[in-house]
């Protein structure tokens, strides 16, 4: 392994962790619907295309025919798909596909935003999404700063923190109750009863807060990343694992897979911080050498 | 280094703070916004212990569930149901609270329904809660079931508005049922605490007549529910069938809602020990079947091939409507099916029957939701699976009963059809309380057969499934809703007049905020309707056997196909002259009896035939 290796495996993590969500994303949209409905049927909205000179009709259609909103609706799904190629092709100095990521990052909080208001305002269902919307960013300033430049650093943390926290919230049902559908994936999946599945969320829920501080924590950092990179993998294939059947078409696979892959930053980026804090017990370094390495990195990558 | 732990502790404390601010708002039960609903659980005295009180009565026996507020440790959690008996107040059950939920279940057998009785509930020394165990109203010509659907408390579409309105107008019409028929609740994790709620807000009518909750999909906690048989669901949307929410959930809503019911016709519970309550409710010489459209019913998720953008949802209008009338996909399911068909022979103490279920058999609305604009069909309504619907309509019009249903956010009126337009039973949807998820019913193209002046929507059509549909009335709300937030959604009610003398059905739908008893008052646009019990089978194409004169009033009539042995349909004649209608060119057996027909009066009718005289005495 060459000096440069360790650097462009993080790099490849972050790649494919922002890949995997954004072409989870685009299955959503092209294949299902995004969850934007909520923002959009709303008198305000109206009010803001008025005052750009559309009409009802334009906006939502006539009834017999599709209006801005449902055309606009099924074009992001492209978006989605173009910025999850970005994920692959961008380079250091791709300043235009930067850009285009950090845009990607923005459509995430739009969606992000459009869920807890669907939720009525449960907060913790925008904190999970934390990774997913924060994965542009994290790529960009790994590609632009570093991989270990301290601003990644902190902002992978912080991703991780948010959907170890949401999650958390969630999994001890307070003050927040828990998804009903986490209680189902558990017992379907460890085949045990209501009761103890309610036990183990509340386990669970109490660990993935001990996972937020121990990312503080110099002598236990590495192990909560490791637990966060299983779990999260974990909780992101439950969905496929408990609902895939041989009996649904195509197994359910396009019901669930996606629902997997668009959770690839809840493992990817705690497996970052793994692979980051393996070789060094100091996660940052100078600016100079980040660079140096990244620049390395990229020449790897566009040569082999 | 410094710099970067102090700005990570710097973030998660803003997180936890928070978190923690947002604990102390659920603590306080402070709304989040504009569209989110306080619901808590107010700490009441012990006087006020009891919230309210649901019963029925049916075959003589009182059911009566008392819902609580928590008991607090250490009180007693016998509850007692004391009947007023020559002024003094008399002890006739008593019972065990049941913690999970807070209610206490009675059950009286031998119970005198020729007359009215007044009755408390009480706990300990100091809670008493009173109201009125009504008479059967047998000797009263119209039964007025009054139908509500829908009781979001969201403020953003007027869910935190009074209901009021509902209260006064089914105290003036002093409706004798009450029929509400799903989604009573709509938070998915609180039942407990918005079933107090909805008891708070209801109860003052509850309380003196029998009333009928269907628990829906909101109530058990879920957006859409195909319960297949109890199945775990983890889907977003619950399309791949079953129950979000953990069984003991399930059944504390079920025990809330439906423990007053009727005994159930076959209790057999399905999977995650989830009771079934479907059954009947005699009262008023009205025959009320009760069923759970949800509970045995397919989930599409996988089972269809995907049409739209949701797994329940088909937007391709292209699509082959038999592509998804899948084999093996259950709507009622074989024992509701079954329970259907002896009822439907079943006319002691019966002049009409009825239906009453959470939503219609047939795909009744275009356009979904918010900006989701046009939808060829919904698999949430009971049009799919197609087979199943069409024999569920055949076992039900055999019993000329009358579909009175909810669910759909838009109140409409439809005959349905089976093998021709027509020729099946009526249903009316009713409005929501208030409309949280609006739909339109909007055919792109003008049904045939319309009524004069009738509006473009009305007529024959066929479905997003294929079916056979005929509208009468939509009560659609504004395209963009505005102002008043319950009418302009089209919020309301409805009101079904069964006169069991004339056989009349009459339909009434109402918006929010009017008085029903002024005469200025208008009901939505295609209401009121009347029709008579004998048009939920009357397919245009049948004809008429010769007329039958009887010696005695209101026979129960049968007709059974000579060549096949199956039962067309049973129905209680009115008065002492009755003209079968049959369809053209097949041999029937008729029989009659006075409460069963148990006489063979006719081997050989047919139709266009002579009519007779029959001895019955």
């Amino acid at each position: 392994m060459t000096s440069s290796n360790p650097d462009k495996l993080l790099l490849l993590i972050l790649r494919l962790g922002g890949f995997c969500c954004f072409a989870g994303w685009a299955w959503v949209h092209l294949y299902w619907e995004g969850p934007y409905g909520i923002l959009l049927w709303r008198d305000e909205t109206f009010a803001l295309a008025e005052w750009f000179g559309i009409s009802w009709d334009e906006f939502v259609g006539t009834g017999a025919n599709d209006g801005l909103v449902q055309k606009w609706l099924a074009r992001i799904g492209w978006l989605y798909l173009i910025l999850s190629i970005l994920t692959l092709t961008v380079r250091k100095k791709s300043k235009v596909q930067m850009a285009f990521l950090m845009g990607g990052s923005g459509l995430l909080v739009v969606l992000s935003y459009a869920k807890y208001l669907a939720a009525l305002g449960q907060l913790p269902i925008f904190i999970e999404h934390g990774s997913q919307m924060l994965i542009p960013v994290i790529l960009v300033l790994a590609l632009s700063l570093g991989v270990r430049h301290r601003a990644t650093v902190i902002t992978a943390i912080v991703a991780v923190i948010m959907v170890f926290s949401g999650h958390g919230v969630y999994a001890l049902g307070y003050p927040w109750p828990t998804p009903a559908n986490f209680f189902g994936m558990t017992s379907l999946i460890l085949n045990v009863e209501a009761e103890t599945a309610c036990a183990i969320l509340r386990v669970a829920g109490i660990l993935d807060f001990v996972v937020c501080i121990g990312l503080f924590v110099p002598l236990a950092r590495r192990s909560c990343a490791v637990y966060a990179a299983v779990w999260g993998f974990l909780t992101a294939i439950a969905r496929p694992v408990a609902g895939m059947s041989t009996d649904l078409i195509h197994w359910g696979a396009d019901q669930y897979i996606h629902e997997a892959i668009l959770r690839a930053p809840h493992f990817m980026l705690p497996l970052y911080l793994f692979f980051l804090w393996k070789k060094s017990e100091d996660p940052v370094v100078s600016e100079a050498s980040a660079s140096l390495r990244e620049e390395e990195a990229d020449a790897y990558m566009s040569h082999s | 280094m410094k710099f970067v732990r102090l700005l990570t502790l710097c973030c998660t404390a803003l997180l936890i703070t928070g978190i923690a601010d947002a604990q102390q708002n659920g603590k306080k039960g402070k709304a989040k916004g504009k569209g989110r609903a306080i619901l808590a659980i107010p700490e009441v005295e012990k006087k006020d212990i009891i919230c309210f009180a649901l019963y029925t009565v049916s075959d003589n026996t009182l059911k009566l569930t008392a819902q609580l507020y928590p008991i607090p440790e250490g009180d007693t959690k016998t509850v007692r149901l004391e009947i007023e008996k020559d002024g003094k107040w008399v002890e006739v059950a008593k019972t065990e609270a049941i913690e999970r939920g807070w209610t206490a279940p009675f059950r009286v057998e031998d119970w005198d329904d020729t007359k009215a009785a007044k009755y408390r509930v009480a706990h300990g020394t100091e809670a008493t809660y009173e109201g009125t165990i009504r008479k059967n109203p047998t000797d009263k010509d119209e039964v007025i079931v009054a139908g509500f659907t829908g009781n979001s408390i969201h403020p953003s579409h007027g869910g935190d508005l009074s209901r009021q309105d509902l209260i006064d107008n089914v105290k003036k019409v002093d409706a004798d049922v009450l029929f509400f028929s799903g989604d009573q609740v709509y938070d998915h994790h609180r039942h407990y605490a918005a079933w107090l709620r909805f008891g708070r807000d209801f109860g003052e009518i509850i309380k003196d007549r029998p009333t009928l909750c269907l628990p829906d999909d909101h109530d058990a906690g879920q957006p859409n529910l195909w319960g297949e048989s109890g199945k775990v669901s983890t889907l977003s949307g619950a399309a791949d069938g079953g129950y979000i929410q953990p069984g003991d959930y399930v059944q504390e809503v079920e025990r809330a809602q439906t423990s007053h019911f009727p005994d159930p016709v076959d209790p057999t519970k399905i999977a995650q020990g989830i009771g079934v309550w479907y059954t009947n409710l005699n009262w008023g010489n009205i025959d009320f079947a009760i069923l759970e459209d949800r509970k045995f019913k397919t989930g599409p998720a996988g089972r269809v091939p995907k049409q739209g953008p949701r797994p329940d949802h088909i937007s391709n209008p292209e699509y082959d409507p038999a592509s998804i009338d899948v084999d093996g996909a259950i709507l009622l399911g074989e024992r509701q099916l079954k329970f259907i068909d002896e009822w439907a022979q079943d006319w002691s103490h019966a002049n009409m029957k009825a239906v009453l279920s959470a939503t219609i058999f047939c795909g009744g609305a275009h356009i979904h939701g918010s900006a989701n604009g046009r939808l060829h069909a919904d698999m949430d309504s009971n049009g799919w699976p197609q087979t199943p619907r069409n024999n569920a309509l055949r076992s039900l019009r055999k019993g000329f009963a009358f579909h009175y249903a909810g669910d759909q956010h838009l109140a409409t009126i439809f005959h349905q059809g089976v093998d021709e337009y027509r020729d099946a039973i009526w249903s009316f949807c009713v409005p929501s309380i208030t409309n949280l998820y609006l739909r339109w019913w909007e055919p792109l193209e003008a049904g045939a057969n319309r009524e004069a002046g009738a509006p473009d929507y009305n007529g024959d059509h066929l479905d997003g499934f294929n079916n056979k549909v005929t509208n009468y009335a939509a009560a659609n709300p504004e395209k963009n809703p505005a102002g008043n937030i319950l009418n302009t959604r089209a919020a309301g009610f409805g009101f079904v007049r069964f006169n069991t003398k004339s056989r009349e059905i009459r339909m009434e739908c109402w918006p929010r905020n009017v008085d029903v008893t002024d005469p200025a008052a208008e009901q939505y646009p295609g209401w009121p309707r009347t029709i008579s019990q004998f048009d939920n089978y009357n397919p245009p194409s049948w004809g008429k056997l010769g007329e039958l004169t009887f010696d005695i009033e209101n026979p129960v009539v049968q007709l059974i196909d000579a060549e096949s042995d199956e039962i067309l349909y049973t129905v209680r004649a009115s008065g002492k002259t009755f003209t079968p209608g049959a369809p053209k060119g097949k041999t029937f057996v008729v029989k009659a009896g006075k409460d069963a027909p148990d006489t063979v009066v006719s081997k050989e009718a047919k139709a266009g035939g002579d009519g007779q005289a029959v001895v019955l005495k």
